[in-house]
C-alpha cells in the first residue's frame, strides 16, 4: 500500500525518500506499473517518481567517457548523436527495442535495474564494458555492470540506492560492435534471444573480443567460452564454427512459453554463425 | 429545363459513413458507457480444470463495504445455456474448464469488486482431468458432462457416392493428419454488457455487443423465464466482432441477475487477460484425410474422419463440421465423400464460431492434398485444380447449386498476376542450393457460403425505410453493424434504387425495440441478405413516388426515374421536379401520405435435411490467394512476403469497404498460420497477453495484390455476393503449401510459429 | 485505498485539476475519473497502443503511465487531436483511405499518427509502419492505415 509519493526534483530528495526504506522508484513505469497492476511487483510504502531529476538525464562526453544520465529514454538513445557515433550498437539495440510510444517512455536506467535476462540495452553495455554508478545517502559507488546482476529482476544494486549514471568508455579504433536479436516483428518482442559481438577488428579477425547473450541465463551474460574461441582467430568457416558450438555450450538457457531451450541454444549457435559471418564480410 | 445524366454508385470507393466520429474519438462503445447508479459487475473464475465445488462462502465478500451483491450458483435458476444446454451461467455442482464462472459481484467500484473476489472462499475436490480428445473417446475415460456418459457432444456424418468404388479407380492415394490449433479473436474491444433491470414495470434493457440481437432475446427470455417483450437490447458500437458474439456466454445472464439482485445497472467488462481466458476460441481440429485421384488428374474420393476437442461445454465451435464439410464435398468435384466427425468433451476451454466457421481447418487440409496429389502424378498443380475445380451451373454431390461461379477465373487470376507456375518452380530447383533463406510460393482455394445460410428457421432481414419531406431516409434495418461496414453498403444500395447522394441516408440497427428481425451478423451474410432486404424496401417505395409522379408530370412511371434527388425523365434525364417537393406535395395534400415501406428478405435456400444435403445457400462465394515466402533455415521464421488474391464477390459495390475487408482477412490468416497461438497446458492458458499471443503488427504486413472477379450473381444485390469470412480461409493452406514449395517439409501442424517450422526443417521432435 | 495525491495538468489546452490514487494509470483517470473515453483500454500492458495520448507532445500508452506523473504536463487526446483543424487532414485522410472498420484501434492510430506526422512531416512507407508498431489494428490488416498517414504526410508510398 502506497502511503507517500514523492516527486523528486534532486538526487538528494530522492535519495531522502529511499533512505526511509520500503520505497520504489519510478523512472518510465514502463515496467513498474504493468508488473504492479498484475501483482508481479509490490510497490513500497513511498513512491519516488525520479523523472523530475534533472541530474538524472542527459548524455556527455567526459574525458575519455560517456557518461549517460539514467532517464535518457530508449529513443533518445536510438537518436543521441553522441550515441550514434560513438556506441552505435546501443543506437541499435535501441531501435530494435519495443514500440515508440514505449521508446518514449522507457529509460535506460529502468531497464539496468529492471534486471531481466532480456532486457536489450543491457547485451550492448556488456559489450561496451559499460560501469554503473551507484548513490545512497551513504555515498557513492561504481561497478561493473557484468556485476551488478544477480538474478531474474535481482540486481545488487542496495535498497536504499539510486543508479545515477551508466558510463561506457570511448571504444578503441577499429572496434566494432553487432546486437543480433531474435524475434518476428522489427522491436515489439520480448527477446527469446540476443547475441551481442564485439571486438577490434584486425588480421582478419576480432583482438579483445566480448560476447554477450540475453534471454539465456538467468541475467544477461558475457560469454567467456565463445570469446576465448574468437580471440585473435581468423574468421573462417572453422573458427566460426567452433565459436557458435561454445556458445551454445556455454548459454543456460530454460524452456518457457516462448521458447524451449533446446530452440533457444540452436538460435544462439545460428545467431553467432549469422553475426560472425556478417563481421567477417566487414 | 436541367438534365441529370444517369450515375451509378456501384463499384465507388465510398468511405465508412461512421469513420469520421471514430478518428474524432467520439464514438461511445459499450466499454465507454456510464448509466447512472451504475455498479461494476465481476466475476470470480475458477483456478481449476476439473473439480467438484464442495463449499463456497461468500459471506466475507458479502461484508465488505461498497459491495452489493454476491452471486453464487445457489442464488440464480439452473438454466443453462449454449448450444447444447450444458453451460450453466454460474457453476455450482463442478467446474469444468479454466474459464468456469463460480461467483459474480457488483460493487461500487473496480478496486472493491477485485477486493471482493480475493474474500470469496471456494473448497474442491479435483477430479481427473481430461486435455486430449483422443483420450476422452477411451472407455472408462473421466466423465466430463454427465449427460453424455461416454464425452461425445455432438456428431456429424454426411456421405456421398462410394468411397470404396473411388478408391479402387484411384492411382494415387494420399493420406495425412493434420492438426489445427487454438486461436481466439482478440477483439480490440474487450467483451462487455451492462444490464438495467426495474423492478416495478419488469423492462429489462441490455446493452450489448452481440452479433444475433433477435436470437439473444429469446434465449435470454428462455434462461431468465422473462416475457420476451420486456427484454429490450441495445447494441453500442462494436470493436470487433469477427463471430466471437454469435451466442450466449454466461457474463451476459450474470449481468442480468446482478442487476435483478442490485436494481441498480450493472456493467460487465472483461479485462485483456479475461479476455483471453473467457472469451471463445477458434475450434482446434484433428483432420484425418485420405484423397485419391487418376493419372490424368481427376479426383476420385475423399475419407474424412474429424475429431474436435469441444472442451467442457458446447458453444457454435462444435458445428463447424456443417461447414468444414461443404469445402470437402464441392470445393472441387469429387465423385465419392465419406466424412465422420465427432467433438468431445474435455477440460480444455470452449470454442466459438469465428470468422470462417471451420473453414480454414477443412481448406488447411484439402489444399496441401491436392498439392500432394499433383505432385504425386507429376502434374502442375493449378492444372491439377483446374481440372477438378467447380464451374457455374454445377450441382454438387452434397446438392449445393452453384449459379454464378467464378473459381476457374479466381485461379488463373491469381497464378497470372503471382506469376505462379514459373516461380513455384524456380523455388523448387533452388531448394538445394546452399542460401539459409529459401524462397517459396503457394496456393489455396476456398469456397464458402456468399448468400446466407439456412439453418435456423428463417435466414432473413427486415427492413423499414422512410423519407421525409426533405427526401433524407432513414433505414431501419434489422443488420447489425459489426465494424465490417455494413451501414455503409446498404446506404449505398438504397441511394442506387433511389438516386439520392449517400448523405441522404441515416441508418438505425441497433435496438431490437425499433429494429425488424434479422437472424444475426454471420455467415458472411449481411450485404446479401439485408441488401437484398433494403433494395425490396427502397424499390418499393420507389414504385410508390413514380406513381406519384407520373400523375404530376403525365408520364407512365416507366417513362420516370429518379437521380441526384430529382424526378427525372428516363429518357433523357430531363428534371421533372425536386424529389422533396414531390415527397411534400404528397404529405400536405388532401391524401396526406408519407412514402413508407417495409420489406422482408428470405433467400431462396433450403434447409438441409439429416442427410446436409440440399443448397443450403442462396449464392457461394469462391476466392484463390497465392502466398510467397521467405524461410529462414537459421531460424524458422516464415515471412510472408506477398499475397495475391483473386475473390469471386459477385460484384464489387463499394470498393473501398471490401479491400478493407479482404485485406483485415489476409492478415488475420496469415496471424492463424504464423503467430497466433494459445499455449495450453493441462487445460491452463499460458499466454494470456499480447506480449507472448501475438497478433500481426504493420511491419509485417505483406504486399498485397487484390483482384475481384465479378461473376455477378443474379440474386445477389445488384448481383454482390458476401465474402466477409473469404479472405481468412485460404492463408493457412497457401502457406503451407509456399513453406512445402521453399523447403521440401510439409507442415500438417499449425501454427507454423519459428520454432516449430525450425524443428520441422531439423527433422527433430 | 491507496494515497490520494492532488495534481494539476492541461488536458487539450485545459487546466484540470484532480485527486486520484498514486497508482492509477493515466489511462484510468482519463476514462473513469475524468470521464474522456476516447481513449481506450484494449490490454493494460503497453502492448496494443489504444491507450496512446501525447504528453508534453510525446506518444506514450497511457496504461503504463502513472496518473501522478502528468502532474504540471500537456495531455493530448484524440479529443485534443481531432478539435484541432491543423489535424483534419489526417483525420480525413483516415477516413477516406478506409483506414477506420470497428474504430477501436483508431484513437490510438490517431495520436500516434499525429505524433510520427510531427516528427516526421513526410515519412515514408517504412517509417509509418515502424512508427505505428505499437498498435494493433484486429480489423483493417493496416495497409489502408498506412496508406493514410503516408497519404496525410504527402508521399505517395
Ligand atoms: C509492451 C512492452 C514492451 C517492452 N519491450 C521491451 C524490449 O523490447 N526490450 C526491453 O529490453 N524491454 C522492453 N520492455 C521493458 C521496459 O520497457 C524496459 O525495461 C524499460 O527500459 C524500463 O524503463 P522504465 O524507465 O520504464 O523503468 P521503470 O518501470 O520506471 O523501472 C524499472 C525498474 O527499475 C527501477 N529503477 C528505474 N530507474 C531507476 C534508478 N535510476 N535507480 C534505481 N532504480 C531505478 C524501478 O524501481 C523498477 O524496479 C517492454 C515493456 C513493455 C510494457
Ligand atoms: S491499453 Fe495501453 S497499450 Fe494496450
Ligand atoms: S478498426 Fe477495428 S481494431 Fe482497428
Amino acid at each position: 500500500m502506497v502511503e507517500r509519493y514523492v516527486a523528486a526534483k534532486t538526487v538528494e530528495e530522492a535519495l531522502e525518500a529511499l533512505s526511509g526504506g520500503d520505497a520504489t522508484v519510478v523512472a518510465g513505469g514502463t515496467d513498474v506499473m504493468p508488473q504492479s497492476q498484475a501483482g508481479r511487483l509490490k510497490l513500497g510504502r513511498t513512491l519516488v517518481n525520479i523523472r523530475r531529476v534533472a541530474a538524472l538525464s542527459g548524455l556527455a562526453l567526459t574525458g575519455d567517457e560517456i557518461n549517460i544520465g539514467p532517464l535518457t529514454t530508449v529513443a533518445d538513445l536510438n537518436e543521441h548523436d553522441l550515441i550514434r557515433q560513438h556506441l552505435p550498437v546501443l543506437a541499435d539495440a535501441a531501435d530494435k527495442f519495443a514500440s515508440p510510444q514505449i521508446r518514449n517512455m522507457g529509460t535506460i536506467g529502468g531497464n539496468v535495474c529492471n534486471a531481466s535476462p532480456a532486457g536489450d540495452l543491457l547485451v550492448p553495455l556488456l559489450l561496451l564494458n559499460a560501469e554503473v554508478e551507484l548513490r545512497s545517502s551513504n555515498g557513492r559507488r561504481r561497478m561493473k555492470l557484468q556485476d551488478f546482476f544477480a538474478g531474474p529482476g535481482k540486481s545488487h544494486k542496495k535498497p536504499g540506492e539510486l543508479l545515477t549514471a551508466i558510463l561506457a568508455p570511448l571504444p578503441k579504433a577499429g572496434f566494432t560492435a553487432r546486437f543480433e536479436k531474435f524475434g518476428t516483428r522489427p522491436a515489439l518482442d520480448i527477446s527469446t534471444v540476443s547475441v551481442g559481438i564485439a571486438g577490434v577488428m584486425a588480421y582478419g579477425g576480432l583482438q579483445e573480443v566480448r560476447v554477450a547473450f540475453g534471454a539465456v541465463a538467468p541475467t544477461p551474460m558475457r560469454g567467456p567460452a565463445t570469446e576465448h574461441a574468437l580471440e585473435g582467430k581468423k574468421l573462417d568457416d572453422a573458427a566460426i564454427e567452433a565459436a557458435a558450438q561454445a556458445a551454445m555450450q556455454e548459454v543456460k538457457p530454460i524452456s518457457d512459453v516462448r521458447a524451449t531451450d533446446w530452440y533457444r541454444r540452436e538460435l544462439v549457435h545460428n545467431l553467432v554463425r549469422k553475426v560472425l559471418q556478417d563481421v567477417a564480410r566487414g | 429545363m436541367a438534365v441529370i445524366a444517369k450515375d451509378s454508385l456501384i463499384g465507388r470507393r465510398i468511405p465508412k459513413m461512421d469513420a469520421p466520429e471514430k478518428t474524432a474519438g467520439k464514438t461511445r462503445y459499450v466499454q465507454d458507457m456510464k448509466l447512472p447508479g451504475q455498479l461494476v459487475g465481476m466475476i470470480l473464475r475458477t483456478d481449476r480444470v476439473h473439480a467438484r465445488i464442495k463449499r463456497i462462502d461468500t459471506s466475507r465478500a458479502q461484508a465488505l463495504p461498497g459491495v452489493h451483491a454476491v452471486l453464487t450458483a445457489a442464488d440464480i435458476p439452473q438454466k443453462p445455456i449454449g448450444v447444447n444446454k450444458d453451460n450453466p451461467p454460474l457453476k455450482g455442482d463442478k467446474v469444468r474448464c479454466i474459464r468456469d464462472e463460480i461467483a459474480a459481484v457488483a460493487a461500487e467500484s473496480e478496486e472493491i469488486a477485485k477486493a471482493a473476489l480475493k474474500l470469496i472462499e471456494v473448497e474442491y475436490e479435483d477430479l481427473p482431468g481430461l486435455f486430449d480428445p483422443t483420450q476422452a473417446m477411451q472407455p472408462g475415460a473421466p466423465v466430463i458432462q454427465e449427460a453424455k456418459p461416454n464425452n461425445i457432444a455432438m456428431v456429424f456424418d454426411y456421405a456421398h457416392g462410394d468411397v470404396g468404388a473411388g478408391e479402387a479407380e484411384s492411382d494415387v492415394v494420399v493420406e495425412d493428419e493434420f492438426y489445427l490449433h487454438y486461436v481466439t479473436h482478440c477483439c480490440m474491444g474487450v467483451s462487455g454488457v451492462i444490464a438495467d433491470f426495474e423492478p416495478t414495470s419488469g423492462n429489462l434493457t441490455i446493452y450489448s455487443n452481440t452479433q444475433v440481437p433477435f436470437l439473444h432475446k429469446r434465449e435470454f427470455s428462455e434462461v431468465l423465464g422473462m416475457d420476451p417483450g420486456r427484454i429490450r437490447i441495445i447494441q453500442p458500437p462494436i470493436g470487433g466482432g469477427f463471430g466471437s458474439k454469435l451466442d450466449i456466454y454466461p457474463f451476459e445472464p450474470i449481468a442480468v441477475y446482478l442487476a435483478k439482485a442490485t436494481r441498480r445497472p450493472v456493467k460487465l467488462v472483461f479485462s485483456r487477460e479475461e479476455e483471453f481466458i473467457a472469451s471463445p476460441t477458434r475450434q482446434p481440429a484433428i483432420v484425418k484425410l485420405r484423397s485419391g485421384c487418376k493419372k490424368d488428374g481427376t479426383l476420385t474420393f475423399r475419407t474424412v474422419d474429424i475429431l474436435l476437442d469441444n472442451g467442457g461445454y458446447t458453444s457454435w465451435g462444435a458445428t463447424i463440421p456443417f461447414v468444414m464439410m461443404q469445402t470437402f464435398s464441392s470445393l472441387y468435384r469429387v465423385p465419392h465423400c465419406l466424412y465422420h466427425t465427432k467433438a468431445v468433451y474435455t477440460n480444455n476451454p470452449y470454442a466459438g464460431s469465428f470468422r470462417g466457421y471451420g473453414n480454414l481447418q477443412a481448406t488447411f487440409a484439402v489444399e496441401q492434398q491436392i498439392d500432394k496429389m499433383a505432385e504425386a502424378i507429376g502434374m502442375d498443380n493449378l492444372a491439377f485444380r483446374l481440372k477438378n475445380a467447380q464451374a457455374p451451373g454445377e450441382v454438387t454431390g452434397q446438392g449445393m447449386v452453384f449459379k454464378s461461379c467464378g473459381f476457374k477465373e479466381c485461379l488463373t487470376t491469381a497464378a497470372e498476376r503471382s506469376g505462379y507456375v514459373q516461380k513455384f518452380s524456380a523455388n523448387a530447383a533452388n531448394r538445394s542450393k546452399p542460401s539459409a533463406r529459401k524462397r517459396g510460393i503457394g496456393m489455396a482455394s476456398m469456397l464458402h457460403v456468399g448468400g446466407g445460410a439456412k439453418i435456423y428457421p428463417s435466414d432473413g432481414c427486415g427492413t423499414i425505410l422512410k423519407l421525409d419531406d426533405f427526401a433524407h431516409v432513414t433505414l431501419i434495418t434489422g443488420a447489425s453493424e459489426i465494424g465490417q461496414g455494413s451501414e455503409t453498403v446498404l446506404s449505398q444500395l438504397v441511394c442506387e434504387e433511389l438516386g439520392l447522394p449517400m448523405s441522404a441516408v441515416t441508418v438505425v440497427n441497433n435496438d431490437t425495440e425499433i429494429t425488424p428481425w434479422d437472424v444475426g451478423v454471420h455467415a458472411s451474410r449481411t450485404t446479401f441478405i439485408a441488401g437484398n432486404s433494403a433494395i425490396g424496401a427502397a424499390r418499393k417505395a420507389k414504385e410508390k413516388i413514380l406513381a406519384l409522379a407520373s400523375k404530376v408530370a403525365n408520364l407512365t412511371p416507366e417513362q420516370l426515374d429518379m437521380r441526384g434527388g430529382c424526378i427525372v425523365r428516363a429518357e433523357d434525364g430531363e428534371v421533372v421536379m425536386p424529389l422533396p417537393k414531390l415527397l411534400r406535395s404528397l404529405h400536405f395534400s388532401d391524401k396526406a401520405e408519407l412514402v413508407m415501406t417495409t420489406n422482408y428478405y428470405e433467400p431462396p435456400s433450403v434447409h438441409q435435411g439429416k442427410d446436409f444435403k440440399g443448397d443450403v445457400s442462396a449464392t457461394y462465394a469462391w476466392a484463390t490467394q497465392v502466398c510467397e515466402v521467405e524461410v529462414d533455415t537459421d531460424t524458422g521464421i516464415v515471412k510472408l512476403l506477398k499475397v495475391t488474391a483473386a475473390h469471386d464477390v459477385g460484384r464489387v459495390l463499394n470498393r473501398l469497404g471490401l479491400e478493407g475487408q479482404i485485406e483485415g482477412g489476409i492478415v488475420m490468416g496469415q496471424g492463424y498460420a504464423l503467430s497466433e497461438d494459445m499455449v495450453f497446458k493441462q487445460g491452463k492458458l499460458l499466454n494470456p497477453a499480447f506480449r507472448d499471443y501475438k497478433l500481426m503488427t504493420a511491419p509485417e504486413v505483406p504486399e498485397m495484390d487484390i483482384s475481384f472477379i465479378e461473376s455477378m450473381d443474379g440474386e445477389g444485390p445488384q448481383g454482390a455476393k458476401g465474402v466477409g469470412e473469404a479472405p481468412a480461409i485460404c492463408m493457412a493452406a497457401a502457406i503451407a503449401n509456399a513453406i512445402y514449395n521453399a523447403t521440401g517439409v510439409r507442415m500438417t501442424n499449425l501454427p507454423f510459429t519459428p520454432e516449430n517450422v525450425y524443428r520441422a526443417l531439423k527433422g527433430a521432435s | 485505498m491507496s494515497l490520494a495525491v492532488e495534481i494539476a495538468f492541461k488536458l487539450n489546452g485545459s487546466p484540470v485539476r484532480v485527486s486520484i490514487p498514486a497508482t492509477m494509470t493515466a489511462l484510468s483517470m482519463l476514462r473513469d475519473q475524468l470521464n474522456v473515453t476516447g481513449t481506450k483500454y484494449g490490454c493494460g500492458e503497453g502492448e496494443c497502443g489504444a491507450c496512446t495520448i501525447l504528453v508534453d507532445g510525446l506518444s506514450v500508452n497511457s496504461c503504463l503511465m502513472f496518473a501522478v506523473e502528468c502532474d504540471g504536463r500537456e495531455l493530448t487526446t484524440v479529443e485534443g487531436v481531432a478539435a484541432n483543424p491543423v489535424n483534419d487532414r489526417l483525420r480525413d485522410a483516415l477516413v477516406e483511405h478506409g483506414g477506420v472498420q470497428c474504430g477501436f484501434c483508431t484513437p490510438g492510430m490517431v495520436v500516434q499518427s499525429k505524433w510520427l506526422l510531427d516528427k516526421h512531416p513526410h515519412p515514408d512507407r517504412h517509417q509509418v509502419e515502424r512508427g505505428l508498431e505499437g498498435n494493433l489494428c484486429r480489423c483493417t490488416g493496416y495497409k489502408k492505415i498506412v496508406d493514410a498517414v503516408c497519404g496525410a504526410g504527402g508521399s505517395n508510398e
